[in-house]
């Protein structure tokens, strides 16, 4: 019986261990294959360093890290989510900085739009979950914008991240999502209808910061500063990221 | 106190909609195959009982992603229901399908339970007096299956209720048009400061079960009662 139960504490300790060099990434799902490269590269050059890659959505992993989800290194597709991680005290202010910038795109796989004005001939459009999505909460402004908000309203499927509205587009049951333009080069059956007019929504950018923990972190801070570097940025421009 | 929205509200009445006619569609094809598991004796009854249970066991994604499959543009079905101009994904019918598919075996379930006490000397005295298979169905077995019936339609619209899975793959997330209750309070939960407007939700989707559970036993009383 004390055996039994020395055998469950032990198990119980056991998997609580936290390796102190595991690097916890929290990053926007649209991120996925670039970060994911980089993140190889830098293995290569620093061995022993092991990532843990949380991607989803901004809003979404923002509310994850609020509730103690272990995260390192932050990056969001848009400026609010790092700010509400600011106000709530939980990054390390000097870090912020900016990775890369976006743009948005209306992709599909029938041609049934090439403009903003075609939206509202079309049945069922996909979009990020405004409430959590950056790339729902820019589609969202740019409807807005153009005045199409009140006739779009029933059309819109919401999406959990930006990458289940590509699913939806490239499996056809939607007329069209809109999703970032590195998305988009990804896909393999949808393509980019129209790109959305820049005037009618904020720049796509993506501010990254080394959370309260990341900065204590060693590996997360020479990650964090070698997403600064010029390697970094052309691995992102490979993939269709903007750069200034 | 309460703070709802409009997709609220909408949320609510899309998630009542669905129940009652998830539920209403299966009740003729639930008695019927309960009829058949129970008093007919066939070759390959014991496939049927697996399959008609295996929604129960089955995760809810799973059964979704089969139903998308079988629905979808591309699908085995779906493909000549598109021809036809019938669209079934991402419209509240799909998730009328989605909520009778899970809660069909629960129905079953109920009525066989029902099906099986009713008393064979009944059924036999109705045969021996000369009716017919139908007649005996329809006017022995089938009143005598009124508790069965109100077991197993009050647990699938309680079940059509908290439907999530199968939902939001064949119906997706569209607020005022598919989004019921579990699915805008995944919405709410996955994003930051939404709490109050969460728990209101959680609320109502309580105060909703708590009442048809109430219904239930009250109907089970009123059923123990009379017999």
């Amino acid at each position: 019986m004390r055996c039994l139960l020395s055998i469950c504490l032990l198990v119980l300790v056991w998997t609580t261990f936290v390796y102190a060099d595991d690097v916890n990434l929290s990053v926007a799902a649209s991120l996925k294959e670039a970060i994911n490269e980089l993140s190889d590269k830098f293995t290569k050059t620093h061995p022993g360093v092991k990532f843990l890659k949380n991607y989803g959505a901004s809003g979404a992993l923002a509310k994850q890290v609020e509730n103690g989800a272990p995260s390192d290194i932050f990056i969001s597709a848009n400026v609010e989510w790092v700010d509400y991680l600011k106000s709530r005290k939980l990054v390390d202010i000097a870090s912020i900085g900016t990775l890369t910038y976006n743009a948005l795109v209306f992709a599909g796989t029938s041609d049934k739009a090439s403009s903003m004005r075609d939206l509202i001939k079309l049945e069922k459009i996909a979009i990020g979950s405004p409430k959590s999505v950056p790339a729902g909460e820019y589609a969202t402004e740019a409807f807005k914008r153009a005045g199409l908000d009140k006739q779009l309203a029933k059309k819109l499927v919401m999406a959990k991240d930006v990458r289940e509205c590509l699913m939806y587009a490239e499996k056809g049951e939607v007329d069209g999502a809109f999703v970032y333009k590195t998305d988009a080069l990804q896909a393999k059956q949808a393509k980019i209808l129209f790109v959305v007019p820049q005037e009618l929504y904020p720049r796509v950018t993506y501010p990254m910061v080394l959370t309260s923990t990341g900065v204590k972190n060693r590996d997360a801070v020479a990650f964090f500063a070698y997403l600064h570097s010029a390697e970094a940025t052309s691995v992102l421009a490979r993939y269709g990221f903007a750069t200034r | 106190m309460l703070h709802l929205s409009p997709t609220d509200y909408d949320a609510i009445r899309l998630s009542l909609q669905v129940a009652f006619a998830a539920t209403l569609l299966s009740l003729p094809f639930g008695f019927a195959t309960a009829y058949l598991i129970t008093f007919v004796t066939f070759r390959g009854k014991m496939l049927v009982e697996v399959l008609v249970n295996l929604p129960l066991t089955l995760p809810p994604v799973v059964v979704g992603y089969f139903l998308l499959l079988l629905l979808g543009k591309h699908g085995l079905l779906g493909s000549l229901l598109n021809d036809a101009g019938i669209r079934l994904i991402f419209t509240l019918k799909a998730a009328v399908i989605a909520s009778a598919v899970v809660g069909f075996p629960l129905l079953v379930r109920s009525l066989r339970i029902g099906m099986e006490g009713i008393d064979p000397q009944l059924i036999n005295a109705s045969r021996t007096l000369g009716a017919p298979w139908y007649d005996a169905l329809g006017t022995v077995i089938l009143p005598l299956s009124l508790p069965g019936f109100i077991a197993g339609s009050s647990l699938m619209f309680a079940r059509s209720l908290g439907e999530f899975g199968a939902t939001i793959i064949v119906a997706g997330n569209i607020p005022g048009v598919t989004q019921t209750i579990p699915l805008a309070i995944y919405e709410y939960a996955s994003s930051p400061s939404s709490e109050t407007m969460a728990l209101s939700l959680c609320l109502v989707a309580v105060v909703i079960s708590m009442v048809v559970l109430f219904l239930h036993e009250l109907m089970a009383k009123k059923m123990a009662r009379r017999g």
